[in-house]
């Protein structure tokens, strides 16, 4: 039984996660407070169900023609409306980034096709359950799991091994000495928003099997931002370590403690991480 | 006194244009949130603190009046319970400020906002939970107030009493030290100010603004439930700080006029739509996002400033 919710809440937590990852890549990178992490994994998700569903192309190719896409979008939103934003108070990306977030959700809503019928994306092998004693492992709650760890390795080898990756972490760690040593501190701000919206656009993919596609999917990012509170907000590792603490810890609170306390679960832990933890549960292991 | 004759002239406008009835009904609606607004140019561009979840104190105003009128008290009185509650959960907010600045804090305000709205929607015996509760009219000395009119003036009336109090504030001590507070924590520190104490006050002041807001609106919508007062509020509030400037008072009042306006020009648009692209939902959304990415772009440190 416990094993069963840990299960359920870790494949939970790696959605969390990837998107507090998103939404620290670009902290990190632009100092933007991005509030539409989530409308671009909504568009990412959408994206892959009218490229498979529609358009009839294979599932694995509309994935990566999703992802792909949304980074370019992304790149292309930053080029266009988040420049503007740069070196102004925190509250001036949060609106910006709030009203793109209403355009997105509202542009997808106005197709008729999206609000009517329910869409659902089959990832080839992310269908039916495996029964192992007495745990139910369903290939959906794997599929994430791996998906979310096979994406971190990559990331983590883009970061260490490519010329892009150091440049952008030299970028986010002090952008002065950086734009001295040759890097391009514009080019790493479009670099961090692409890859921020290509895992957002990722992560709603992910989420497909489990959830149903719609417009309003986009809130599950309100949980990114505990995660990377939790994460203490400079850390890639720890926003994915705070999604899957975050994940966990709904789980285990919708089976153990009173109806409605997991839907809170988050926002407290995250006050409470503010206030005992204000530089994160892994302060100190800054990635 | 330009201000207060533009004013003038704007509302005579909307009543010229939108009929009797239906003005006066927007221009209740521009006086509440510009109470509303007030409270929020108190912290952000007074005491230049973030709040992501000013719905939440006009969330607690509206259920605490129609709590209050449900339950049989005088409603006049129920608006200072509403305002005691609002400056209650203000001050409380408020606290992870001691410990945290900047944006970090902004990320408290908004877990208790999120907070509040989940409670609303989980103690449904008291606030009707998601499917809402409806208000009864405000009653003031045995009379109903239904008609535009007199809500309006409701309106107006609470509006003038929350600027003349905030000028108040702002020419005292207080709002001395809240300034001191924007623009140098450290050197208001050491210039003797208490100011945990000044931020706390702050977001009091905004509380019950916020507050007094809500239990009005309760009133004029006759209706509520947790959404109306969710995330797209409080960004609704922070535009309207945001395009009628933080730095006075009066930016308040101008960015409620740009916010209850603007739906009304949406749906003038979506009249000369053709009607193919005019039935859709999501217009209004792209519209209010377009808005507010135009503003942001155009001018990126606040419209008014």
């Amino acid at each position: 039984m416990i094993l069963q919710i840990l299960l359920s809440g870790i494949a939970t937590g790696c959605i969390y996660g990837l998107v507090a990852l998103s939404f620290v890549l670009v902290y990190k990178a632009t100092e933007a407070v991005s509030f539409m992490q989530g409308e671009l994994l909504m568009v990412g998700a959408f994206a892959a169900v009218a490229l498979a569903a529609a358009a009839g192309w294979p599932m694995w190719l509309a994935v990566g023609v999703a992802v792909v896409g949304m980074a370019l979008a992304g790149a292309l939103v930053e080029r266009l409306a988040l420049r503007r934003a740069m070196g102004q108070p925190h509250l001036t990306a949060v609106l910006l980034t709030f009203g793109l977030g209403l355009m997105l959700r509202g542009g997808v809503t106005t197709v008729p096709a999206a609000t009517h019928g329910v869409h659902q994306l089959a990832l080839p092998g992310l269908l039916g359950q495996v029964q192992l004693g007495s745990l139910t492992v369903s290939f959906a709650h794997l599929g994430v799991i791996a998906a979310t760890v096979l994406t971190c390795a990559a990331l983590a080898a883009f970061f260490r091994f490519s010329r892009a990756g150091l440049a952008l972490r030299a970028c986010s760690e002090n952008p002065r000495v950086a734009a001295m040593m040759g890097v391009s501190a514009s080019g790493m701000h479009t670099l961090a928003w692409a890859l921020g919206a290509a895992l957002a656009a990722l992560a709603g993919i992910l989420m497909a099997p489990v959830t149903f596609v719609h417009p309003g999917m986009g809130v599950v990012a309100l949980k990114a931002f505990p995660a990377a509170v939790i994460g203490g907000m400079h850390s890639l590792p720890g926003a994915l370590a705070g999604g899957v603490f975050i994940g966990v810890a709904e789980a285990l609170a919708g089976r153990y403690l009173p109806e409605g306390a997991n839907h809170v679960t988050a926002y407290v832990l995250m006050l409470v991480a503010l206030l005992c933890f204000p530089r994160g549960l892994f302060a100190g292991r800054a990635a | 006194m330009k201000q207060a004759l533009a004013l003038l002239t704007l509302a005579v406008a909307t009543v010229w244009a939108l009929g009797l009835d239906y003005g006066l009904g927007q221009l209740a609606f521009v006086a509440t949130w510009a109470i509303a607004g007030l409270g929020l140019v108190i912290i952000l561009g007074q005491s230049g603190q973030i709040s992501l979840g000013h719905g939440a104190f006009l969330a607690v105003g509206a259920y605490l009046q129609a709590a209050w009128v449900a339950l049989g008290g005088p409603p006049l009185l129920g608006l200072a319970v509403a305002i005691a509650g609002g400056a209650l959960l203000g001050a409380l907010a408020s606290l992870p400020g001691r410990r945290l600045g900047g944006l970090a804090f902004g990320m408290s305000t908004l877990a208790v906002a999120l907070i509040v709205e989940e409670a609303l929607v989980r103690f449904d015996g008291l606030t009707g939970g998601a499917s809402g509760l409806s208000v009864p009219a405000l009653t003031l000395a045995g009379w109903a107030v239904v008609d535009p009119l007199p809500q309006f003036a409701v309106s107006a009336t609470a509006l003038a009493l929350a600027l003349l109090v905030c000028r108040r504030l702002l020419n005292s001590r207080l709002g001395r030290a809240w300034r001191a507070v924007r623009d140098d924590e450290g050197a208001a520190e050491a210039s003797g100010i208490d100011t945990a104490h000044a931020k706390g006050l702050a977001f009091a002041v905004g509380g019950a603004l916020g507050a007094l807001a809500g239990a009005l609106y309760a009133h004029w919508l006759g209706y509520l439930s947790p959404e109306q007062f969710g995330l797209q509020v409080s960004f609704e509030l922070l535009m309207l700080v945001f395009v009628g400037g933080a730095s006075r008072l009066m930016g308040a009042v101008w960015g409620a006029v740009v916010i209850v306006a603007l739906p009304q020009v949406i749906a003038l648009l979506r009249d000369a739509l053709p009607a193919g692209v005019a039935n859709m939902a999501g217009l209004e959304l792209v519209a209010f996002g377009l808005v507010l990415v135009a503003v942001v772009l155009w001018r990126p440190a606040g419209l008014v400033r």
